[in-house]
C-alpha cells in the first residue's frame, strides 16, 4: 500500500477499502479460460444466428462468454430510466430493437427466451407472453433482431434472457407506449 | 512451434499472472461475470499475439495494459447503450460472497454490514473514479503504476483518486457506516 497523497480524512476509507473482498476466481475457471484460448485458432466458426431467425445447432459446447449490448435502430431515442434502454412505441406500428451479444467462443444450443409486458408481441407471434427458443452464438458479436408490435398499450419491461450450460444472462429494454 | 508446444509456451507466460489479471478484471468491470468476460477475451487476444508475448521481459505488466485497453474499447463502443443484466448478483461468487456466513466462526456482522455498505457505495461512483480508488486503496497499485496501467496523467488519477474517496465518505456518512 502507497501513501500517495494520503490525507488524515482518507485514512477510515482507506482502511475500509483495504478491507474489501478479494475477488477470487471460480474453480476450474482459469483451466477452462486456457483452454478456450488456446483453442479458439481452430474452432469452426458457424452462423446460423440471422439466417432463419432461430434455431440452429453448432459444434461442441462450451460455457457461455458473454457482454450484453443492445443497439437501437434509433440511437437518438431517449432512454425512459437513466439506466436501463427503453424505447417509446406506437400503437400497432412494428418497430425493429436490435440485439447484440458478443461471445469470446463460437457456442451451440444456447437458450434464448424473450418475455414480453402485456400489450407487447413479437412479430409472428400473436398472443405470446414469452417466446424461447434455441440458438448458436458464433464467435464475436451476434445481432439479434426482434420486430417489436404494441397491441394495446404497454408499460413494463422486455426481458431476453439467454442461456448455456449453468450459465445465464437476462438483459432489460423499457418499453412505454402511450 | 508445434500447437501442443505453442499451448505450453502460452500457458508457461500467462498462467503465473491468473490471479492479477482476474483481480483487476473485477476491479474494471465491478462484476464477476463481466470479469470473466474480460480475462477470457484477454487469453484469447494474447494468444493470437504470442510470437510477441515471448520476446516481452514483463508479461504480466503487458497483459495488464491489454486487459485495460480491452476494457476501454468495449466502453467506448456500448457503454450508453448497454444492457443491465438483472442475475449477476445471483451468478454466485459475486463481490462479497466469499465472505463468512452466520453459523461461521468468523463471522463479524458488523464487519459485513460495513463492507456491504462500502459495495453499494462503490457501485455508486462513476467506472473511472472507482476504478482508481480500488485499484490504489484496495489493490496497492502506485499512482505510478495505476499511470503505467491506463496512460492516464498523474494529476488526473490523483484529482479521480480524491474525488472518489469524498464520494465515498459522503456517502458512508450519510448512511451511518462512518462517523
Amino acid at each position: 500500500m502507497t501513501n500517495d497523497d494520503i490525507t488524515i480524512e482518507d485514512r477510515e476509507i482507506q482502511a475500509l477499502l483495504k478491507d474489501y473482498p478479494m475477488p477470487q476466481a471460480p474453480a476450474g475457471f482459469y483451466d477452462q479460460a486456457l483452454a478456450r484460448a488456446t483453442h479458439e485458432g481452430s474452432r469452426r466458426q458457424r452462423n446460423r444466428w440471422l439466417a432463419t431467425g432461430f434455431g440452429g445447432a453448432i459444434a461442441a459446447g462450451l460455457a457461455i462468454w458473454m457482454f450484453g449490448a443492445m443497439l437501437l435502430t434509433n440511437p437518438d431515442v431517449p432512454t425512459v430510466n437513466a439506466e436501463i434502454p427503453g424505447i417509446t412505441m406506437a400503437l400497432e406500428a412494428p418497430r425493429t430493437v436490435n440485439f447484440m451479444f458478443s461471445s469470446a467462443e463460437a457456442l451451440d444450443s444456447a437458450m434464448l427466451t424473450v418475455s414480453l409486458p402485456a400489450g407487447l408481441e413479437l412479430q409472428g407471434f400473436p398472443g405470446e407472453t414469452e417466446v424461447t427458443w434455441e440458438t448458436s452464438l458464433d464467435k464475436g458479436k451476434n445481432y439479434l433482431p426482434l420486430t417489436l408490435v404494441a397491441v394495446t398499450p404497454a408499460h413494463g419491461e422486455l426481458l431476453a434472457r439467454l442461456e448455456h450450460d449453468d450459465r445465464n444472462r437476462t438483459f432489460r429494454l423499457r418499453v412505454d407506449t402511450p | 512451434m508445434s500447437s501442443a508446444a505453442n499451448n505450453q509456451t502460452f500457458e508457461r507466460l500467462v498462467r503465473p499472472h491468473f490471479d492479477r489479471l482476474f483481480r483487476l478484471a473485477w476491479r474494471l468491470t465491478g462484476s464477476k461475470a463481466e470479469a470473466e468476460d474480460l480475462f477470457q477475451e484477454l487469453l484469447i487476444k494474447a494468444f493470437g499475439k504470442l510470437d510477441d508475448l515471448v520476446h516481452i521481459e514483463e508479461p504480466g505488466s503487458w497483459l495488464c495494459r491489454v486487459m485495460y485497453n480491452l476494457f476501454i474499447d468495449e466502453q467506448r463502443r456500448f457503454k450508453r447503450r448497454r444492457m443491465l443484466t438483472v442475475e449477476e448478483g445471483q451468478l454466485g461468487g459475486d463481490g462479497l460472497a466469499g465472505l463468512p456466513g452466520p453459523g461461521d466462526p468468523h463471522y463479524d456482522n458488523r464487519r459485513i454490514e460495513k463492507l456491504e455498505r462500502l459495495d453499494s457505495a462503490l457501485a455508486q461512483l462513476s467506472d473511472e473514479h472507482r476504478v482508481v480508488v480500488l485499484l490504489h486503496d484496495t489493490e496497492g497499485y502506485k499512482i505510478t503504476e495505476i499511470q503505467e496501467l491506463t496512460g492516464i496523467a498523474i494529476g488526473t488519477i490523483k484529482s479521480r483518486l480524491h474525488r472518489a474517496r469524498v464520494r465515498l465518505r459522503e456517502i458512508l456518512t450519510a448512511d451511518g457506516t462512518l462517523s
